[in-house]
């Protein structure tokens, strides 16, 4: 089957997890995209997890999930060599996205504008090109850090704290991907060139899940949701193996979990019919609620609350995640054949065009560092003097 | 005006809360004419009537005019408001749909069925029309219709049981809503990547997206350390198992932190300068190899801990910085309102509306050269576009009218 995307063609430049969370996007719907990294492997090819906990660039768990279905080209593009090579990669590209510290990011920015039927780009950077911190360097940390998350992330007696490792640089990377084909749309059909810059700072801070503007709208008040115990049932709740949150504080989902737990005489139970009566009986529907809990497992009490349309679901663990029933259904995890590693378990498709059993997306076998070197270059026109002449010099590796 | 690179595009959207809503601004801030269709009378969980709901910013007005939740996602696009369980109003949502390129709802599965959308019909009268769902739970599966919200997916993917602090239970990990940051990022790219196909085939399509499966592509790490090496990740917390020191610190003033960290030897080299020991990174101290510093972590920790508690975060993370090194101060809104990088770039806009009065806005994800995003329209006000896009759609003024006074559109709740 053709791919939506087939025929566009992308160039992504550097190690990070958020530039190749980007490329991904891409390459998974079928776009040709080629990943352009520094000869000994940057970060992406770094990061654990390994196969049995031993280092090795073509296997690390990031590098399998995020580089799947893309060719490499091992490039140093701190020399001219690399940058005449990337030049006459992106001729004719529709897309480059270059996630480069920042002096390399100019110069190799500059050589992709200048190709011959240049693509739009898009720069990846923590703080941006300009201002300031341009030049620091973050980590998915310290972005976070900056970006009101971590401050609300905590408990009050407890540290800020951060999400999952490296879930900043992904969603910094979709943010990447969505201005992206926004420019490549729009460069296919009104031919202008659109040069993007994606600071993750700004990528977070100005997506929905932060504080800032409940602040700013609230002219600096804090924010916080006035619930207390007198809300519920709100909150993670223990059940017979393990825990359930649910959101039921408010009508009409108070009244269904009632009906839920067969108790629905509390809908018009004087302790529990107004938002008044409901605060200080809140052990009187603990009496009642917990030792129903107790009684079910979390998918006995989330398929039961489901059936009164309550928002209620099962606290599970990845192996949990993958086992579930509509992950099962649907497809919802996939397998490829990762050379060198064997069959792996990666995330399915983001969305599906076309519903139940499309082919429009796929994720390919990530590849060996600079496995596609020989070829790209060919393509390029380089002779067999020429590309011995670069991988003696030591620009492809 | 706006980015032009969705020039020509028509987004019909049908969506309440944010993951939907943020998507169709994000579509609005890259040049798509972004038509939002709310329910009436019916009205949205971000529209509170009472003025005492904590989503509610001080304001003129309706409540549910001036409700940050409302505000947050929901620039650069028309509002309409119609009941859709009308014959009338599904009839001038059926002229919506015979002009628009996509159509975008967030309902659990089978509502827009029961408002009479199914999407045999929907494509038979609009053959060229791509419809974008975005259900928790997906289109399909045992779960078709669960209900479900941003909080609820963390939990079902395995990032809830992950994110919490190490020493505490999972139990006690805050709800996040995550997934209403990268799902609408996720449909601008289902959005675009629908037309592309489109044009090849000449045909719209049903586009299913399940917010959950969405959230699962967003944790690599926790999905490869399982299924390479049959290991559940542990809760780290601020730490990182392969890198010390990496973390968070108490600094100076009044519950201010600083995250610290050094991913390899030179950025160790520069947060010893700056934090006045560079011994600590010389040939010979135990604390100058990636090993060594992995095998004192505790020890390290105690030290970075003094050196942060004796600044305020800003002092240390510039001090850090100059250096090389990395460190960040912990940012509530004030203290990113006052970021010098985020100023210099001109980030915040200031941002007027009819209730709020002009506010200082977070800015746009991305920018974009020759054309810049632009906040053309704030958050629109109930049925605010209703006669002007009524009027595009071929409704003269005594039709209009007529809608409104027998309650088929409106501008008001309550």
């Amino acid at each position: 089957m053709t791919q939506p995307l087939e025929g566009i063609r992308v160039v992504e430049v550097g190690d990070g997890v958020a530039v190749a969370c980007a490329g991904k996007q891409f390459a998974d719907f079928g776009a040709e995209v080629v990943k352009v990294e520094r000869p000994g492997g940057g970060e992406i090819r770094r990061l654990p997890p390994f196969p049995d906990d031993r280092p090795h660039r073509d296997r690390g768990g990031f590098h399998l999930s995020l580089d799947t279905g893309k060719r490499s080209l091992a490039l140093d593009l701190g020399t001219p060599s690399g940058r005449e090579v990337l030049g006459r990669l992106a001729a004719g590209a529709q897309l480059a996205l270059v996630e480069l510290a920042p002096e390399l990011a100019g110069r190799v920015l500059a050589t992709v504008g200048d190709a011959i039927e240049a693509p739009s780009t898009v720069a990846l950077s923590p703080h941006g090109l300009g201002g300031p911190y341009a030049g620091r360097r973050e980590n998915d940390l310290s972005i976070f850090a900056w970006t009101t998350r971590m401050h609300r992330h905590r408990l009050e007696d407890e540290p800020p704290l951060r999400y999952a490792p490296h879930v900043v640089a992904m969603q910094v990377g979709l943010t990447a991907a969505a201005s992206g084909i926004g420019a490549v749309w729009g460069q296919l059909h009104d031919g202008i060139r659109r040069d993007a810059e994606v600071a993750a700072v700004e990528a977070l801070a100005g997506n929905v899940d932060t504080s800032f503007v409940a602040w700013s709208l609230s002219g600096g008040a804090p924010s916080v949701p006035r619930r207390s115990r007198g809300t519920y049932p709100v909150g993670t709740y223990g059940c017979k193996d393990g825990f359930v949150q649910l959101t039921a504080g408010d009508s009409p989902f108070f009244e269904r979990a009632c009906r839920a737990i067969g108790r629905p005489e509390f809908i018009d139970d004087a302790r529990f019919r107004t938002k008044e009566s409901r605060p200080p009986n809140h052990e009187a529907f603990l009496a009642v609620f917990q030792p129903w809990l107790d009684e079910r497992t979390r998918d006995e009490v989330f398929h039961s609350m489901q059936a009164e349309r309550v928002l209620c679901t099962p606290i599970l663990d990845v192996s949990e995640a993958l086992r579930g029933a509509q992950s099962v259904a649907r497809g919802s995890y996939v397998t490829v054949d990762q050379p060198g590693v064997g069959a792996m378990t990666l995330a399915g498709p983001p969305f599906r065009l076309g519903g139940v059993g499309s082919e429009a997306w796929r994720a390919g076998p990530a590849p060996r560092l600079g496995e596609h070197n020989g070829e790209i270059l060919d393509a390029l026109g380089y002779s067999a003097d020429e590309q011995q002449a670069l991988f003696r010099a030591g620009v492809t590796g | 005006m706006t980015s032009r690179a969705l020039a020509g595009v028509r987004v019909i959207e049908l969506c309440e809360v944010w993951a939907g809503p943020v998507g169709g601004s994000l579509l609005g801030d890259l040049g798509a004419d972004v038509i939002k269709v709310e329910s009436y009378p019916r009205f949205s969980p971000t529209r509170p009537l009472d003025p005492a709901d904590w989503r509610v910013a001080p304001g003129e007005g309706p409540a549910y005019e001036h409700s940050w939740a409302q505000h947050q996602g929901n620039r650069n696009k028309r509002n309409m408001a119609i009941d859709l369980r009308r014959e009338e109003g599904a009839a001038a949502f059926r002229r919506l749909l015979a002009r628009a390129d996509v159509v975008v709802d967030s309902f659990s599965a089978g509502t827009m069925e029961k408002l009479g959308f199914d999407w045999e019909r929907m494509h038979a009268d609009a053959p060229r029309l791509i419809r974008v769902s975005l259900p928790g739970w997906g289109l399909f599966g045992p779960y078709q219709g669960y209900v479900a919200f941003g909080g609820g997916f963390d939990c079902v993917t395995g990032h809830t049981a992950v994110r919490g602090y190490p020493w505490r239970g999972v139990e006690d990990t805050s709800p996040i809503t995550h997934s209403d940051a990268t799902v609408p990022l996720t449909l601008v790219f289902a959005v675009v990547t629908a037309l592309r196909e489109r044009e090849r085939t000449g045909e719209g399509m049903l586009v299913d997206l399940s917010q959950v499966e969405e959230l699962a592509t967003q944790i690599p790490g926790i999905l490869a350390e399982w299924t390479l090496n049959g290991r559940l990740p542990a809760r780290v917390g601020n730490t990182e198992q392969h890198v010390a020191p990496h973390d968070c610190y108490r600094a100076a003033g009044d519950d201010r932190w600083v995250v610290l960290a050094a991913e390899d030897d030179a950025q160790w080299g520069a947060l010893a300068r700056a934090a006045g020991h560079p011994e600590w990174a010389e040939d010979g101290h135990p604390w100058a190899s990636v090993v060594g510093r992995l095998r004192e972590r505790e020890a390290l920790d105690r030290a970075l801990a003094t050196y942060a508690a004796g600044a305020e975060p800003e002092a240390i993370a510039d001090a850090v910085q100059a250096e090389g090194g990395l460190a960040a101060p912990v940012a509530g809104p004030q203290e990113m309102l006052l970021s010098p990088q985020l100023n210099a770039r001109g980030w915040f806009p200031t941002v007027d509306h009819p209730y709020t009065g002009p506010r200082i806005q977070a800015g746009f994800l991305w920018r974009f050269a020759p054309d810049a995003p632009s906040w053309d329209l704030p958050c629109g006000l109930v049925g605010e576009y209703n006669r002007e896009l009524l009027r595009e759609h071929g409704y003269d003024d005594r039709e209009i009218d007529r809608l409104e006074a027998d309650g088929v559109i409106g501008s008001s709740y309550g």
